[in-house]
Order: structure tokens, then sequence, then C-alpha cells
């Protein structure tokens, strides 16, 4: 194979996989390892490392995620039986407060996410659903709170299963940088 | 002869009896009820090893086995809970709550930015998108008929309230909750105590215009909230409470705007 083809078959793999991972096919965004096997090829890997190298010139980054199926945090994956990963395309830096609001978050309800994500982090997790709601509540009141958390649900960032035992949902896994929200939040000042 | 088998059939039970409580305790540490710590592992080992010879039925073997099976959960949570304790994300649940009372909003909502590296997508529009704007669309009216019924006034430009405005209005915090609970059980017990729905009109009538209008706002929360449903049929309202609310709010709710006349 000659330079330019190979150049030229690199780049259509390259194509491939960044429609496959941008673009929302199903539920949840991102693709799943076997969709990249069978779309990009076995040397999908080497793809991806190529593609990541162009996406953090613009400050984006690929993310893969392996969680057990509980949603539980878990420190060693290996006693565990994992999902099958998924490859997503994530934000490298952070946002600031403007481009947020701009996006369509509003302050309160960040603030609120903040409080819920750190309480169940700190119950390993997993907690009743009136347990992260009357945590929520304190600050915002019974009615609101019961809201926010549903917004929480839907949002992916909250998980409940039918006990209404709420944990941490896939987006908060995916997005969330745990380990440095658990530190400014311990840290934080008021 | 026969007071020892009564002695051994209450012995039994009481076997029985101590199993489930171990069961039932268990199970309440695995939904995040009680600390793994809470149960003294050993102990129950130990309970089960006291009841193990009187098992005689099939049932009591499977008992035995599913707390058996219960208690090593136990320790496979108090394992996982000394791993979590010894990694950076361990912090007493108590103290964060505390401190998400103490911060402000501002730097709650900077913390999480700080933290967050949000999923980058391009959203399409796929069948089912099409079908929900379509059922939307056939839902509204045309705009000649809407446009009909709207009245022109020149108030005053709307304006941003703080916190303890709301709660000066008693449209928010501590009263405005217990308000909308008060509403509710009386609702309920309206419903009752009628055995059907409740007018809509009854429900919100006050002695005074104002009085009238209040309630009626606070009733708009009450549907909202998913602790009432509101149905119309023709020219009737009809307030339906809900005796388990699901703190939700409806799924396809569409917005009803009533007009308080000033006789009602």
């Amino acid at each position: 194979m000659s330079e330019n083809e190979t150049k030229s078959f690199y780049a259509d793999k390259l194509k491939r996989a960044v429609h496959l991972l941008v673009f929302r096919r199903g539920k949840l965004p991102g693709a799943k390892e076997w969709e990249l096997k069978e779309k990009v090829g076995k040397n999908y890997q080497q793809v991806m490392e190529q593609l990541n190298t162009i996406l953090s010139e613009l400050d984006l980054e690929i993310k893969k995620v392996s969680e057990p199926p509980s949603g539980q945090i878990t420190e060693s994956e290996e006693t565990v039986q994992m999902n099958e990963p998924r490859y997503y395309v994530t934000l490298k830096g952070s946002l600031g407060v403007k481009e947020a609001k701009m996006i369509g978050w509003r302050i309160d309800n960040l603030a609120a996410l903040t409080g819920a994500i750190a309480y169940l982090v700190a119950k390993q997790g997993k907690a009743p659903r009136e347990d992260v709601e009357r945590v929520v509540a304190e600050k915002y009141g019974r009615w609101k709170a019961a809201t926010l958390v549903d917004i929480f649900l839907r949002a992916g960032y909250l998980e409940e299963d039918d006990a209404g035992v709420t944990s941490l949902g896939w987006r908060t896994k995916t997005e969330v940088n745990l380990p440095a929200l658990m530190t400014k939040m311990t840290e934080g000042r008021a | 002869m026969e007071k020892k088998t009564k002695a051994g059939r209450q012995t039994l039970a009481a076997g029985r009896k101590e199993l489930k409580e171990v069961i039932e305790t268990c199970d309440a540490i695995e939904r995040r009820k009680f600390n793994p710590f809470f149960l003294d592992v050993k102990l129950g080992v130990e309970t089960l090893r006291e009841y193990f010879p009187l098992w005689a039925e099939f049932q009591d073997n499977c008992l035995d086995a599913h707390a058996l099976n219960r208690l090593s959960e136990v320790v496979r949570l108090q394992n996982t809970q000394l791993k979590f304790q010894s990694s950076a994300l361990y912090a007493e649940p108590e103290f964060i709550a505390k401190k998400f009372q103490r911060m402000s909003e501002k730097r709650l909502a900077e913390v999480f930015l700080q933290s967050w590296h949000p999923i980058v997508e391009l959203e399409q529009l796929t069948n089912e998108a099409v079908s929900i704007g379509l059922d939307y669309w056939n839902l509204l009216l045309p705009i000649q008929e809407r446009w009909k019924r709207r009245d022109y006034s020149r108030g005053k430009n709307p304006e941003s309230a703080d916190s303890n405005t709301l709660v000066g209005l008693g449209i928010h915090g501590e009263k405005f909750e217990a308000t909308l609970t008060q509403l509710w059980k009386t609702l309920m017990e309206t419903y009752n105590a009628e055995k059907a729905p409740v007018d809509y009109w009854k429900f919100v009538k006050m002695e005074s215009h104002r009085e009238t209008v209040e309630r009626a706002y606070f009733v708009s929360f009450l549907v909202t909230y998913g602790f009432a449903k509101m149905q119309l049929e023709g020219e009737r309202i009809t307030l339906l409470p809900i005796e388990n609310p699901t703190n939700k709010p409806a799924e396809g709710g569409v917005s009803v705007p009533i007009a308080i006349p000033s006789e009602a």
C-alpha cells in the first residue's frame, strides 16, 4: 500500500469513528466497543488514539467508560463483572459559569446537583431517594427538591431502581471527575 | 415427651423468626438503610449454627441458605466500605450535607463546573422526534383562535424577585410548603367525603376574590407537582387527589389557563 493510500485509508476510518462517537443513534450518546470494532475495524484502538490527538487540539478528548452494572462505586474492577465499555467524546477542560448558563443550566440546579452527587458519593454511590431529597430539601425546600431530583434522573446524572434507591447515573460516571469534585467539596469555602 | 415436642416447636419458630430478622437486616443494609458494620456478622453466623440442627423441612434449609447468602453480601459490603474509606472519595455523608447547606449556590456551581467534562454530541431528527413534534402541533388551536382569546393589558414590566421577597409574599419557603400540604389534605378529605372527583370551582371558591385567587394559585402547584390530577369534562373542571403522589409532573401535561372572574 502506498503512503497516499495509507493516509486515505486512515482518514476514512477517522471519519467513520468520529461519526459514530458524535452522532447520537440510540438512547445514549457515544459508541460501544463492538460497534467501533465492526465499523472501524480491528485496529480501532489505534484509530481512537489518532482521533484523540486530533481532538485534543480542540479541547476535546475520547473517554472510555466501563461501569459495573449495579452503578456502585468500586475501587477494584476485578471483583465486579463490568458492562461492555462505551466511548464518548467529552470536553477536556471545563466550562465557566456563564458558559454553563448559555447551554441551558441554571446555577441553582447545578448547585443542587453538586450536593446530590457529593452526598451519593459519600454514601458509596447509593442512597434511598428520600435521603437525597432530604439533603437537597434542606437548602431548596421539599417541593423543589422532588422536582430537582426528577430533573437529575431524567438527565441521567442519577438513577433510581424499583426499590427507590438512587445511585450515580451513567452521565455522572462519564462526565464528572468524582475525586476532584469531592476534594473541592471538602476543601471548598462557603 | 409432649413437653419436649412443644419446647422444640417453640425453638423452631423462634429460629425461623430470628433468621427472618437477620435476612431483613441484611436487605436493609444492602438498600443502604444502615451502615454495613451495623450488623455483627459473627453473631449472625452463630445464630445460624445454633438453629441448624433443628431444621427438618426443606423450606427451613432454604431459609438457612438464604440467610447465609445475605450475610456473605454484608461481608462484601463491609469489604467495599473499608476499601472506599481508604480512597480519595471518602467523606462523611453528614459532613457533606452540612457543607452543602453552608456553601453558596455560586460556589457549589463552580465546584461542579471545575470537575465537569460534558459529553459532546450532535442531536438528529429521528422518526420519534418528528412524531412528538407533530402531536404537539396537532394539539394546538389555530393561531386565530388563540389570538381571539387574548386581551391586551398594559401592566407593569416584569421585575426579578429575590428569595426573601418570595418568602415575604408567602409563595416560597417553609410556610409555602406547609400551605400546600394542608391544601392537599383538605382536597383528600373532600374527595373522601364526596367519593367523587371534586369540582374545581367549589374547591377554590372562598369568601373574597383575593382568597379565591390565592387558593387557585396553590391548586396549580398541587397539579404541577403531581399531588392532584385536573380533569376537563367539557365546561366542568374537576380535581382528583393522588393518594400516593409520585412527586413527578405528569407526562405529556398541558397548561390550562383558568380565568378567575372578579365575581368568583
